[in-house]
C-alpha cells in the first residue's frame, strides 16, 4: 500500500470527526501534526486510532500506541509496521 | 446570609411530544396527554410489559444520531445539531440527557436576560442531576467488550463523560462556562426538585448568586426495562388513560423522560435589574422515611416532610403540585398526607404525572416547571383519569397503628379537579419522593 493511499484513507477517517475542522483537511501530509494542525481535541484521537485499524484492516499494539506521535507521518508508519509484522 | 430570596428568572428543557415550552404549557391547560404507544418497547413483543411512555425522540430535539463505524448495536458516536446550537465539541462529550440539558439550559438563561459576563462569573452555578446513569452508552459499550470481546479502545474514548453521575451539570458548565459550583445531587425521582432545593440553599446562605439548576432523564428503554422488570408500570390501557394517579383502577407508572432546566437568582438582584421574576421560592426542605424501607412511602415521613417546610412563615398553598405517581401505594398515602396537614378544602390538588407520566430524574424539576406555570396562567393543572376514587378505606387505613385521615379517598374528590380549572393562585407546594425514603418540598410563590 503506497503512502499516499495511507493518506488518503487517514482523511476520509478525519472527515468523520465533527470537532475538525473539514477546511483543515485539504493539503494534509505526513508533516500535518493532528493536535497542532488540526486542533484535534486529544481525547478523539483514539477513535482516530481505532477506525484507522478497522480502515486498514490491522491491531495496534498497545505499547505502539502510547508511543505514537501525533503527526500524520507517525500513523503511516505504524500501520506498514504493524502490517509488516502481521505479514511474518 | 439572613434576608436573602431566590427569584426562579428563566426556565426551558425537553418535554414528550412538545416543541418548545410554549407548545407544553398549551398542551398542559388544554388537558391533553402527551403519553404514547413507544415502538421501542413494542419492538421486544412479550418480553416487554408496559409499551407506553412519554418519550422524546433526537428528531423531535432537533438533532441526528451518528453511530460508531467501530462497535455493534447502535453505539452513539455523537449526535449533530441540526439547529447549531450546540457546537460538535460539546456534542461529543455529551449523551442525549445532556444535549437536552445543554438547550434547556441556553433557553433559561435567554429567558433570564443574563449576561455573558453574568454567566461566566465566579457567582454562576451549574446544579442539576439525573436519575440514571448513561444506560443507553453503558449498555452497548459493555456489551462490546464483555459479550463481543472487542478492545475497550472501540468504544471510543467518551464513554465515561457521557456516562458520569454529575454529566449534564459538566457538560452544561463546559457550555455556559461558568465559574462557580458545578455539582449534582442524586436522590432517584427526587433528583430534580433535590437539585433545584440545593441551588436555592447556596443562593440563600450567600454562597452564589445565580444558578442553572434541574434534573434530567434522557430516553432510554434501558431506563425503561428497569422498572418493567418491576412489575411497577402502568398496562392495560389507553397511552392517553395509562397514567392515572388517585384513581381506583390504576396500576402502576408511565415510564418517561425530559428535561426541565430553570434559572435562579438572587431577588434583590434580580429585582434591581428588572428580571421578569417568575415566582419565588419561599422555603425547601428534605428529608428521609427512617423506616428503613427503601420503596414504600411512609406517612411519617411525609407529615415530617410537611412539618419541616411549613416551620418557616407558612403559607398555606393555593395548590399542591404531588409526586401522584399512578401506583396503587404512593397515591393514597400522599393524598392522606397532605389531607391531614392541609385540611379537606382551600386548595386544589394536581397530579402533572397524569399528562406526561413519571420523569424519573427529571419529575421533580419538570413539574416544578408546571407550577411556574400555573403561577404564570392562574389555572390549576388537571389530574387527568382520576375518574373513580376508592370508596372504601384502604387496607392500611384499617390499621390500629393507623394516625392518619379515616374517611375513604373518595371524600376528597373536590381536591382534584380533572380538567383544568382558573383560580387566583399565589402559593403553591411542590412534592417529590424517591426510592431510599427520600423526600422533597418546595413552596413557590407568585412574586408581589
Amino acid at each position: 500500500m503506497e503512502r499516499q493511499e495511507i493518506i488518503d484513507g487517514l482523511v476520509e477517517i478525519l472527515k468523520t470527526v465533527r470537532t475538525i475542522d473539514p477546511q483543515k483537511l485539504v493539503g494534509v501530509t505526513e508533516q500535518t501534526d493532528f493536535i497542532t494542525d488540526l486542533n484535534t481535541p486529544s481525547t478523539e484521537m483514539i477513535n482516530i486510532v481505532a477506525k484507522t485499524e478497522q480502515k486498514f484492516g490491522v491491531e495496534f499494539d498497545d505499547d505502539d500506541i502510547d508511543d505514537l506521535g501525533s503527526k500524520v507521518k507517525n500513523v503511516v508508519d505504524l500501520i506498514i509496521k504493524t502490517k509488516e509484522k502481521e505479514s511474518e | 446570609m439572613p434576608g436573602r430570596k431566590v427569584a426562579v428568572v428563566g426556565m426551558g428543557g425537553a418535554f414528550p411530544d412538545c416543541s418548545d415550552l410554549t407548545d407544553f404549557s398549551t398542551k398542559l391547560f388544554s388537558n391533553k396527554s402527551l403519553i404514547r404507544e413507544w415502538d421501542k418497547a413494542i419492538a421486544y413483543g412479550k418480553n416487554i410489559r408496559s409499551s407506553v411512555s412519554g418519550f422524546i425522540t433526537e428528531e423531535e430535539m432537533g438533532l441526528d444520531v451518528i453511530y460508531s463505524s467501530l462497535a455493534d448495536n447502535n453505539y452513539p458516536e455523537t449526535y449533530i445539531d441540526k439547529l447549531n446550537r450546540i457546537p460538535d465539541g460539546n456534542l461529543a462529550t455529551a449523551d442525549i440527557g445532556c444535549i437536552w440539558a445543554m438547550l434547556g439550559s441556553l433557553d433559561a438563561i435567554k429567558m433570564a436576560g443574563w449576561t455573558n459576563k453574568e454567566v461566566q462569573s465566579e457567582q454562576t452555578g451549574v446544579i442539576m442531576g439525573s436519575g440514571g446513569a448513561g444506560n443507553a452508552i453503558l449498555r452497548v459499550a459493555w456489551h462490546n467488550f464483555y459479550e463481543l470481546g472487542k478492545k475497550t479502545r472501540l468504544a471510543g474514548s467518551h464513554t465515561v463523560d457521557r456516562t458520569m453521575v454529575y454529566r449534564e451539570a459538566a457538560n452544561v458548565s463546559c457550555l455556559i462556562k461558568n465559574k462557580g459550583i458545578c455539582e449534582a445531587i442524586g436522590s432517584a425521582c427526587a433528583t430534580g426538585l433535590g437539585n433545584i432545593g440545593y441551588a436555592y440553599r447556596l443562593i440563600k446562605f450567600g454562597l452564589q448568586d445565580r444558578i442553572i439548576a434541574g434534573g434530567v432523564e434522557g430516553t432510554s428503554l434501558e431506563t425503561f426495562i428497569g422498572f418493567d422488570g418491576m412489575q411497577v408500570l402502568s398496562r392495560g390501557f389507553s397511552p392517553q388513560e395509562s397514567s392515572r394517579p388517585f384513581d381506583l383502577n390504576r396500576n402502576g407508572f408511565v415510564c418517561s423522560f425530559g428535561c426541565g432546566i430553570v434559572a435562579l437568582e438572587e431577588y434583590e438582584q434580580a429585582k434591581a435589574r428588572g428580571a421578569n421574576i417568575i415566582g419565588v421560592i419561599d422555603e425547601y426542605f428534605n428529608n428521609s422515611d427512617g423506616d428503613g424501607d427503601m420503596f414504600y412511602p411512609s406517612f411519617s415521613g411525609q407529615k415530617r416532610l410537611w412539618k419541616g417546610l411549613l416551620s418557616s412563615p407558612a403559607l398555606k398553598p393555593d395548590v399542591v403540585k404531588v409526586h401522584g405517581t399512578s401506583t396503587p401505594a404512593g397515591d393514597s398515602i400522599e393524598l392522606l398526607s397532605v389531607v391531614d396537614v392541609l385540611g379537606e378544602d382551600g386548595y386544589h390538588i394536581c397530579a402533572p404525572k397524569s399528562q406526561f407520566g413519571h420523569m424519573l430524574g427529571a419529575a421533580g424539576s419538570v413539574e416544578f416547571i408546571t407550577a411556574l406555570l400555573m403561577l404564570k396562567e392562574q389555572k390549576v393543572l388537571p389530574c387527568l383519569n382520576s375518574v373513580t376514587l376508592n370508596p372504601e378505606l384502604e387496607p392500611f387505613q384499617k390499621s390500629e397503628k393507623w394516625e392518619g385521615p379515616i374517611k375513604p379517598l373518595e371524600a376528597y374528590r373536590q381536591l382534584i379537579p380533572q380538567q383544568s380549572i382558573a383560580k387566583e393562585i399565589n402559593h403553591i407546594t411542590c412534592l417529590n419522593y424517591g426510592f431510599g425514603g427520600t423526600n422533597s418540598a418546595i413552596s413557590i410563590s407568585r412574586d408581589n
